[in-house]
């Protein structure tokens, strides 16, 4: 590997913890693992195990980037660059149409505009609440004691949309109960709890705007329920990912270390030769 | 760090007690919260004028609850809670309050002060639309009425050739701050925006006349430094503009956040920052004179806007952004703070249209929100990078 670029990118999320790595313009290997309580351990462990996956070791690695929350803590990356910005060039890597992303984490979800050279043009995220959030599925799934991976085909199972008025967390989570016990069907409920999420984040795209190509990246866009619920408020189509969504700001990260990487080089070659012409 | 600055800060340490001796001997200390409050009537009176304005403290937010409503703005909650804890050493050595109502929720707080602390309050009422004559009218009887209550609280008179000294001083020392303030934005700049916003808001408690030669010596200090100055210029600074709700002494969140993640702030039009001292012309030493001068200001954000062409704080914004270079705009909004945060969408489709980058950090004085800031602020400093500058032009391996 020795005259191939070999770059990584770590996404250290609140449940989640990513890694890509990159070689020469293409994703070699990834991992996924969930987040525990040491940040810095997360980050490596995700480094290990993606590089053991391609059978690579860390000396391979020429330029390390760390995003997500967990970046203010990751002293093996080169550089730390936020989730914005790496879902961003990750969005636009997997589909250069892109224009607007939908970045639905699990503790915060984002509206963010590209140009058409991939640059971020605005953005907006949600505030403190957790509604509109992985947070508030994974609230939601306890409440229907099902897996979290199992409430988007239950939403698709839905036969009418049910109302459900609140995203609070707090209070949905009491007017879904409610709603049990008044003996509606949980998949009803399921997928207005799906809707309900795809109003707050409807309201959050009014100041930003929406341009398609629309991409729908985070782990809770392998949630087929909340790709259909986003797409009929948003009244959009969004693209079929070709990457697992959750991958994106890893994606993205690692890019952004090729690219640093590079133009690192080329500017040592510069100075070198700069040097020499002066010497 | 210029020397001014910490005589500066040596002098606020001393000045609570200052306050104490002189009410000691008989002087009166007003105390004042608003935009519109002509100060230099206050100090033609004879009496001590102290801004209050303070932060940042989640504490006193949390008692000022007891009086107001959450739903007002944590800035005037911290105020109440601030005069019922009574700790606050200019708030000791206060005996008269004055609000002006520009701002609802201040006006309101007037109330509150009045009705449950039993403080001398004046109010000084402010027309929404300062552009119809009879607004101008209306302010300036509301000026000359809050001076004939003063006056018969205190017993003291305006005397003529003490307004126009008082005038003279003010103009003196808005002309010295605004020259200050120019300084903080240059390339090679001696002196930062924050270091220049301490300044500003240690002129809320000082003694105005010392304040001045306070401002005078540090402009001396600014030209010698700058003249002798070596500082190389960051070629991947962002320069940014801060516009939306007060950011008074004490609330450091936002400015920190800011300073640690290398944003650099060179401009604002905040009413705790430098709007108040600007296009400020008393044409005549009167108070219907001092009157019109305040109202002729760039008006505060609590106004509606009326018309987005002719605004005159968006007409202002652009002029300072201009001015100081600014790349991008960050507009700041307490929660709760209608004035400002009904207007963030307005403003951030007018700088649209002259591609100015814009992001709203909507938020209040609770710690929890740090790092949600921090990720947007990060964020806001790459796209401007990215789409300015060669960021990645520069990198360390």
């Amino acid at each position: 590997m020795s005259n191939i670029i070999v770059t990584a990118g770590v996404d250290v999320g609140s449940l989640g913890t990513k890694t890509v790595i990159f070689a020469d313009g293409k994703i070699i290997g990834s991992s996924i693992i969930p987040t525990g309580l040491d940040s810095t351990e997360n980050g490596l462990k995700g480094l290990e195990i993606a590089l053991q996956s391609v059978g690579l070791e860390r000396q391979d690695l020429k330029f390390i980037v760390a995003t997500g929350y967990g970046r203010i803590l990751a002293p093996y990356a080169n550089k730390t660059i936020t989730e914005i910005t790496c879902h961003a060039r990750g969005a636009y890597f997997i589909h250069p149409q892109t224009r607007t992303i939908i970045d639905m984490g699990g503790q915060d979800c984002k509206a963010i505009r590209l140009d058409e050279d991939g640059n971020v043009t605005d953005f907006a995220m949600n505030d403190k609440c957790a509604a509109g959030t992985g947070r508030f599925l994974e609230v939601m799934d306890n409440v229907f004691k099902v897996k979290l991976e199992e409430l988007g085909p239950l939403a698709l199972q839905a036969t009418k949309v049910l109302s459900v008025s609140s995203t609070c967390t707090v209070f949905a989570e009491s007017e879904t109960v409610s709603l049990l016990a008044r003996g509606e069907k949980p998949e009803n409920i399921i997928i207005g709890i799906h809707y309900a999420i795809a109003n707050r984040i409807n309201g959050m795209f009014a100041r930003v705007g929406i341009e398609s190509d629309l991409f729908f990246s985070g782990g809770v866009a392998k949630n087929l329920g909340m790709r259909k619920a986003l797409e009929d408020v948003l009244n959009v189509k969004i693209v079929e990912p070709e990457q697992d969504p959750q991958l994106v700001g890893a994606i993205g990260a690692a890019v952004i270390a090729y690219d640093l990487y590079q133009r690192s080089e080329k500017n040592n070659d510069r100075d070198s030769s700069n040097h020499q012409k002066s010497a | 760090m210029i020397e001014t600055l910490q005589i500066i800060r040596n002098r606020l340490s001393q000045r609570p007690d200052e306050l104490k001796k002189a009410r000691e001997s008989g002087v009166k200390v007003l105390g004042w919260s608003g935009y519109n409050i002509p100060e230099e009537i206050i100090y033609a009176l004879g009496i001590i004028p102290i801004r209050i304005a303070i932060g940042g403290d989640e504490k006193l937010v949390e008692v000022g609850a007891r009086y107001i409503s959450t739903r007002n703005c944590v800035y005037v909650r911290e105020l109440l809670g601030l005069i019922d804890e009574g700790k606050d050493p200019y708030i000791k050595n206060i005996d008269v309050y004055a609000f002006d109502a520009t701002c609802l929720q201040t006006f309101r707080t007037a109330e509150l002060v009045e009705f449950y602390f039993k403080k001398d309050v004046f109010v000084l009422g402010v027309p929404r639309n300062f552009y119809w004559d009879e607004a101008k009218e209306y302010f300036i009887n509301e000026a000359k009425d809050f001076t004939a209550k003063l006056e018969e609280k205190t017993g003291l008179t305006l005397d003529a050739g003490k307004l126009e000294d008082a005038i003279r001083l003010y103009n003196k020392t808005r002309e010295t701050l605004i020259r200050i303030y120019a300084y903080q934005a240059s390339r090679n700049n001696v002196i930062t925006w924050d270091e220049v916003y301490e300044i500003i808001q240690a002129g809320y408690f000082l003694d105005r006349k010392e304040y001045l030669s306070l401002l005078e010596q540090t402009l001396d200090e600014l030209i010698t430094l700058q003249e002798n100055s070596a500082v190389t210029e960051d070629e991947n600074e962002v320069r940014l503009f801060i516009s939306g709700s007060i950011i008074p002494p004490g609330d450091r969140k936002l400015i920190n956040i800011i300073k640690k993640l290398g944003g650099r702030i060179v401009g604002d039009d905040l009413w705790s920052g430098i709007i108040p001292y600007l296009d400020l012309n008393i044409e005549e030493p009167t108070i219907a004179g001092v009157a019109l001068g305040y109202l002729n200001r760039t008006p505060h954000g609590a106004l509606p806007y009326l018309d987005l062409q002719s605004d005159r704080r968006l007409k202002k914004m652009f002029e300072l952004i201009d001015e100081f270079n600014a790349q991008g705009v960050i507009y700041h909004t307490l929660r709760y703070c209608d004035p400002y945060t009904f207007k963030a969408k307005e403003t951030k489709d007018v700088l649209a249209k002259r591609k100015i980058p814009f992001l709203e950090i909507h938020t209040e004085y609770a710690g929890s929100d740090i790092e949600a800031i921090r990720t947007r602020i990060e964020a806001f400093l790459e796209m401007i990078q990215n789409t300015t500058t060669l960021q990645y032009e520069k990198v360390s391996l």
